[in-house]
């Protein structure tokens, strides 16, 4: 009775959070009414959705051995502490996505996001990542890839592994643009992010000359370096001379950031990649838990409304309309496909008992939940024309401050050149006028939070350039790893063509297949510096609509494994979210393709460039970008269409229905538990 | 005290403290600059997502 009463205690508190939220109409709200009303809905999602999905759905068994048990190696396969797995499927989900694409979303007000991100997340990404990470279980670890192919069939599994390429092709470029983006004309941050690379030298020579296996050792005294190099910055950025070499232009960081991506694929992991890894791993754990505590001792007022105008698609961030843009913008904090590579990769491996695959799964997949809702706000407590100022590209609000600043308070977001000066000198900047790609206004956000609690205004610049690092390290961290794993891949595909080829230590072979990976990013990293419209209008959505299709195929996979297990009455649970995402994605593509707003159609905007006499290349890219969405929407179909016939044929009895699942094996782990 | 303990559970498993420890232990070395050059060299690339 008393449990009775707790929950439905958390239901209404809930309830009066997202009252509070959705119903205050021209006025502006605490941001803790977004924390309890995320909060209590996770709450409640856990404990009633999980459950059920849990008992109904996947019938888990905590007696059923798991790989982890069966194939216990000491290097992949460890049983390991439920918490333990927790953290570290944490650790390898929580990326730059929920950080940047609620910042963006926010252009539509914080109620769209907010909403997508609480009902995304508990019925749509917790679930994939559960189910999957589920599945792979009960397949000694298998990757998605080949569970694809084995429950589903061979066009299948080819799908999902070009899926898995173009995502991380996509990923990778528009990741380096934020990163460009964020460091523009900013020597302070770029000194510090530049420093971060002798840094990682350091510990990847201190780790295995001096300490060896003292990582968290190692990964402490390089973030005391990072804080000395944000501290060092502010001196680097005044000095007329070296301010100089650290103050470059957008196609100057993208080649930087382009040979860096190059230089950590192919250098020795050890040196580079490794201690970048462990460094941005613990600044990243440290942010995320300050700025909750941030959030929660300042309890900031929201300054955006809750709906904004541009819901009808004519936003200067990017354009197109709160449906079906708002769902693909924000993938990463509600269902991000990305999760599903790693809930069948290595953490299957470590699950000791079946039933911690609930809160690993579902749970790890809250948490990232939450750190997007504290990313709007992030972006919400800023005034609405500072916003706008931030995130608006030169194309549309105009290149020289004061024109700026004209047309977005004519947007009814006033704002002043003035105003915008003060604030970037308060944050160290030359200039925060179009910084678009979400990462500076997240970092303007995060700063104010943290001087209103910890150091007042004379720290600011300091907190800004420390949330500028802390967004660009793990940004690059993902870069580089990312490459690398591109690398692995086309070499194992390239090693079915000519064998030396597939052998990852042969240097040729490295090297050329990391100039092949980086290239291929390269070039749209290329195609968004150069394009007038910021980049990211392109880019973002072409990520997103990649991400969410990669859901798409994950829970593809999902359902047909609950068909042919004969639980098909509760499919519903991946069926719903597959169809609302095919249903965003498929519209949000075909309006990126065929829309005739040159802002939101590719051929549109090809057509208006060629019409006016521009850019050849400008044409060539915006037919590029049409075809790669066509291309991932036409895989995405024949999935769906293989599924489907693999669904009929199950329920209807013409084919038996059998699933790779591994045969019951008692758990001795179990057993000794009694 | 035992959430502490968790904690510095979940930082070794993340730092990868832990699997250095099990490299040791399953080929039999003891910790220093060769067996940490040889568990690095054996050591994957852990996807990281966006």
């Amino acid at each position: 009775m008393r449990r009775l009463l707790l929950w439905i205690g958390i239901s209404v508190f809930g309830a009066f959070g997202f009252g509070s939220m959705a119903l205050h109409r021209g006025e502006q709200i605490n941001a803790l009414w977004l924390v309890i009303a995320a909060l209590c809905t996770y709450a409640v999602g856990y404990r009633f959705y999980s459950k059920f999905v849990a008992a109904k759905v996947l019938a888990l068994e905590a007696k059923r051995a798991t790989p982890a048990e069966r194939l216990e190696d000491g290097r992949d396969f460890v049983p390991t502490n439920k918490w333990v797995v927790f953290g570290h499927h944490f650790a390898a989900i929580a990326g730059p996505g929920p950080l940047v694409g609620p910042v963006l979303a926010a252009q539509f007000g914080y109620l769209p996001g907010t909403l997508w991100i609480l009902v995304g997340s508990v019925f749509g990404g917790c679930v994939q990542d559960f189910v999957i990470l589920l599945f792979s279980v009960r397949r000694d670890g298998k990757s998605l890839t080949e569970m694809a192919k084995q429950e589903i069939g061979h066009v299948a599994g080819l799908v999902a592994y070009a899926s898995v390429i173009a995502i991380l092709v996509i990923l990778l470029a528009v990741c380096a643009l934020v990163v460009v983006n964020a460091l523009k004309q900013s020597p302070w941050g770029t000194f510090t992010i530049a420093m971060t690379i002798p840094i990682a030298f350091l510990m990847g020579v201190y780790l295995r000359r001096l300490r060896p296996g003292r990582v968290v050792e190692t990964s402490a005294l390089g973030f005391i370096l990072v804080l000395a190099a944000i501290w060092g910055g502010q001196w680097v950025s005044l000095h007329p001379a070296v301010g100089n070499y650290f103050t470059l232009g957008a196609p100057g960081l993208a080649m930087a950031i382009i040979l860096y991506g190059f230089a950590a694929s192919a250098l020795p992991v050890w040196l580079l990649l490794a201690p970048r890894d462990y460094l941005s791993t613990f600044v990243k754990l440290g942010t995320i838990g300050l700025l909750a505590f941030g959030i929660v001792l300042m309890h900031p007022t929201l300054r955006m409304p809750g709906f904004t105008k541009f819901i009808d698609g004519t936003g200067p961030v990017f354009a197109g309309k709160v449906f079906p843009f708002a769902f693909i913008t924000i993938a990463c904090g509600a269902i991000s496909g990305f999760h599903s590579l790693i809930s069948s990769g290595t953490t299957p491996k470590l699950i000791r008992r079946e039933t911690d695959a609930r809160m690993v799964g579902y749970g790890a997949m809250l948490c990232e939940s939450m750190v997007a809702i504290m990313a709007t706000v992030a972006a919400c407590v800023l005034e609405p024309g500072t916003y706008f100022a931030i995130n608006s590209p030169a194309g549309v609000a105009g290149a020289v401050p004061e024109k700026a600043a004209t047309t977005i308070s004519s947007w009814g977001f006033p704002v002043t050149a003035e105003a915008m000066h003060r604030l970037a000198q308060n944050v160290g900047e030359i200039t925060l006028f179009n910084r678009t790609g979400g990462a500076p206004a997240f970092a303007v956000g995060m700063a104010h939070i943290f001087s209103g609690s910890l150091g007042g205004q004379t720290l600011m610049a300091l907190w800004y350039h420390f949330a500028l690092m802390f967004e660009a390290l793990f940004i690059l961290t993902v870069l580089d790893a990312g490459t690398r794993v591109g690398r692995f891949m086309l070499q194992d595909a390239l090693g079915h063509v000519w064998k030396p080829m597939g052998r990852t230590g042969w240097y040729p072979s490295a090297l050329a297949t990391s100039a092949i990976v980086v290239a291929a990013w390269g070039y749209f990293l290329w195609q968004g510096v150069r394009d007038p419209l910021g980049g990211i209008n392109s880019l973002w959505p072409l990520f997103g609509i990649s991400n969410q299709l990669l859901a798409a195929v994950a829970l593809c996979v999902a359902t047909t494994i609950i068909i042919k297990k004969h639980r098909a009455r509760y499919a519903l649970v991946t069926l719903a979210p597959l169809v609302w995402l095919v249903g965003v994605t498929f519209t949000a593509s075909w309006h990126k393709i065929f829309d005739p707003d040159p802002r939101i159609g590719f051929l549109a905007q090809a057509q208006q460039i060629a019409a006016a006499g521009g850019n050849a290349r400008l044409v060539f890219n915006n037919r590029l970008d049409a075809v790669v969405s066509a291309i991932l929407v036409v895989m995405v179909s024949l999935l769906l269409i293989e599924s489907m016939r693999q669904w009929m044929a199950a329920l209807s009895g013409r084919k038996p229905s059998s699933t790779t699942e591994t045969p019951f094996v008692v758990s001795r782990l179990a057993e000794e538990r009694g | 005290m035992k959430a502490l303990r968790v904690l510095h559970a979940i930082l070794r498993e993340i730092f990868e403290e832990s699997a250095y420890e099990r490299f040791c232990m399953r080929e039999g070395v003891l910790r220093g600059r060769e067996s940490y050059a040889a568990f690095l060299r054996q050591r994957r690339v852990r996807v990281k997502c966006c």
